[in-house]
């Protein structure tokens, strides 16, 4: 009992991990019918914020430093402008190009943004300890002890994922938005301004970003400039398997591969775990042969008659 | 009110208008019938600016509108409901009312139009919490028109209201079209496939194919089916001169 919570949580933790970055991911694709490969980066470089820019193998902390409650806005208000200006520089001018280039835009941006943290901050893995305290433990019931940042983790995207919702279906812009995602023409048609809607999008995609960096450097007290690399491979995947599209797709999407990351990592035999992600990536594979339109099927991608 | 002069439209390679011109008074209401790939959805979703035009111009008021954004166009008084009604099908039905109202900040007018709309449309009411997509397809049409009223038009452009409804709803959605006109004065431009509806509701008529204007005219002169037979075919059909289309 007290070993199946141990691992509900950590399966739970990442998956909201993964479930955070997949809704970033998933909102931009909404309006923009753009997969953005360089949601990872963003998450990245809103982790290297918390630290003095200099390519000096000891991290100094700068935003690190300040109070939480200045902190996280900080963070948040860097990664949303990084997110506008690739809206400005990369996407705007793609807006007319087919959904294969926009994605290779992004891929560009995101080789782009690397490269620029390499020169800045050098290519070599940072430790950064910042509220290390989080990973102490709490005893759920007795006998079962997680740490803190799991439940703040798991917390934080509850809330989130609330918010994200009371936003698109109580407030006028979050109706535009949906209404956008779903027929972006006819939107327009009647008055909704496209460069609008999509900034908004952006923005909201690089606070996502912001949360994500926060939760994921404090989890691992790393910066690597290929730190969201990965990330946004199994977000990107989580939104594919949950159904590209839907935004409960993307977190549906999120939480089963961090579950079925987790249960491998914890059933698999020892010598077998190195490969933890072959046998994620086999159950994609299955996933999508059986279902090719994903968990959850989205209303937009239905055909109407 | 509104002026389509030389209005040429190409996809690629295809030229899909070749030169249309329209001219649409104020208070009227206008019928473009034509054959399926004449180019009649093609000219709306031009006025609506969706489309940018290769040549030609079009003028509302005055006011040259090729060019603009759709929002634009939308900003300025007219409003579409396109071939096939895209309703957001993941929206409620109030809430496809409400994207309506997206460029609109007079709230007491909204109001206004929002009983109106119910009041024309009661069953918009009566499901006003459900997902649209869960809407017959008589009542996708009715939402679809509810929701363009909602941008406070001065000119409406329809794509084949009957396509797909049973005879009954297609009377019903014609009255209030008419009843538009007659009661807040909305200048309406209708496209459709046959023309026998749209004879009786048109005070003017076009005939499109092959991307041109073949005939237009008052629909009161054009009511001896042959000239409209010919245009829109092509040749006449001495056989069956009575028979409208």
């Amino acid at each position: 009992m007290a070993f199946a919570l141990q691992v509900l949580m950590n399966a739970l933790s990442l998956g909201s991990l993964y479930a955070l970055a997949a809704l970033g991911i998933g909102l931009l694709f909404g309006v923009l019918k753009l997969i953005n490969f360089a949601h990872g980066d963003f998450i990245t470089v809103g982790a290297y914020a918390l630290i003095v820019p200099s390519a000096a193998t000891q991290a100094t902390l700068l935003i690190g430093d300040f109070h939480p409650l200045i902190l996280i806005p900080c963070i948040v208000v860097v990664v949303v402008i990084l997110a506008l200006i690739a809206e400005f520089l990369v996407f705007r001018p793609l807006r007319n190009a087919s959904p294969a280039t926009l994605m290779i835009g992004s891929f560009a941006l995101g080789f782009v943004i690397q490269n620029i943290l390499i020169m800045v901050y050098g290519g070599r893995p940072k430790a950064v300890g910042i509220w290390s305290d989080l990973s102490l433990g709490v005893e759920l019931m007795p006998g079962v002890e997680v740490p803190k940042l799991q439940l703040i983790i798991i917390g934080v995207t509850l809330v989130l994922m609330v918010v994200l919702v009371l936003f698109l279906t109580k407030t006028k812009y979050g109706v535009h938005m949906r209404a956008a995602a779903e027929d972006f023409r006819m939107a327009r048609m009647l008055g909704i301004e496209a460069n609008r809607v999509i900034m908004l999008a952006v923005a909201i995609s690089g606070m996502l970003a912001a949360a994500v960096s926060m939760l994921f450097v404090v989890q691992t007290g790393i910066l690597d400039f290929r730190m969201g690399v990965s990330l946004m491979l199994f977000a990107f995947i989580a939104t594919v398997i949950g159904g590209m599209g839907s935004l409960v797709g993307a977190v549906v999407g999120g939480f089963a591969v961090g579950a079925v990351s987790i249960l491998l990592q914890t059933f698999l035999p020892s010598e077998m775990r190195v490969f933890r992600d072959v046998f994620v990536f086999a159950i994609v594979i299955f996933i999508l042969l059986v279902r090719p339109q994903g968990l959850v099927m989205s209303r937009a991608s239905r055909e109407r008659v | 009110m509104l002026e389509v002069k030389d209005l040429e439209v190409r996809y690629g390679r295809l030229t899909a208008l070749r030169g249309v011109n329209l001219s649409i008074r104020e208070g009227e209401i206008a019928c473009i019938v034509g054959p399926n790939g004449a180019g009649k959805s093609t000219t709306l979703l031009a006025i609506s600016s969706v489309l940018t035009p290769t040549a030609g111009s079009i003028t509302f008021d005055g006011t040259p509108i090729h060019g603009t954004r759709p929002e634009d166009v939308a900003r300025m008084g007219i409003s579409q409901v396109p071939e096939g009604r895209h309703i957001f099908t993941s929206l409620s039905v109030e809430e496809n009312l409400q994207v309506g109202t997206a460029t609109r900040s007079d709230k007491a007018e909204m109001k206004r139009d929002h009983e109106r709309v119910i009041e024309t449309f009661p069953i918009l009411g009566e499901r006003r919490k459900q997902s649209a997509g869960k809407l017959s397809g008589g009542e996708q049409q009715m939402l679809a028109i509810g929701r363009a009223l909602m941008t406070n038009p001065r000119f409406m452009t329809i794509d084949e209201p009957s396509l797909g409804l049973a005879p009954k709803i297609v009377d019903r959605v014609y009255e209030v079209l008419i009843d538009l006109r007659e009661k807040r004065g909305l200048t309406l431009l209708i496209v459709e496939q046959s023309s026998e509806r749209a004879l009786k509701a048109a005070d003017s008529l076009y005939v499109l194919r092959n991307g041109a204007i073949q005939l237009a005219g008052k629909a009161a002169d054009l009511q001896d089916g042959k000239a409209v037979h010919k245009a829109y075919f092509g040749f006449s059909d001495d056989h069956e001169g009575e028979v409208m289309i």
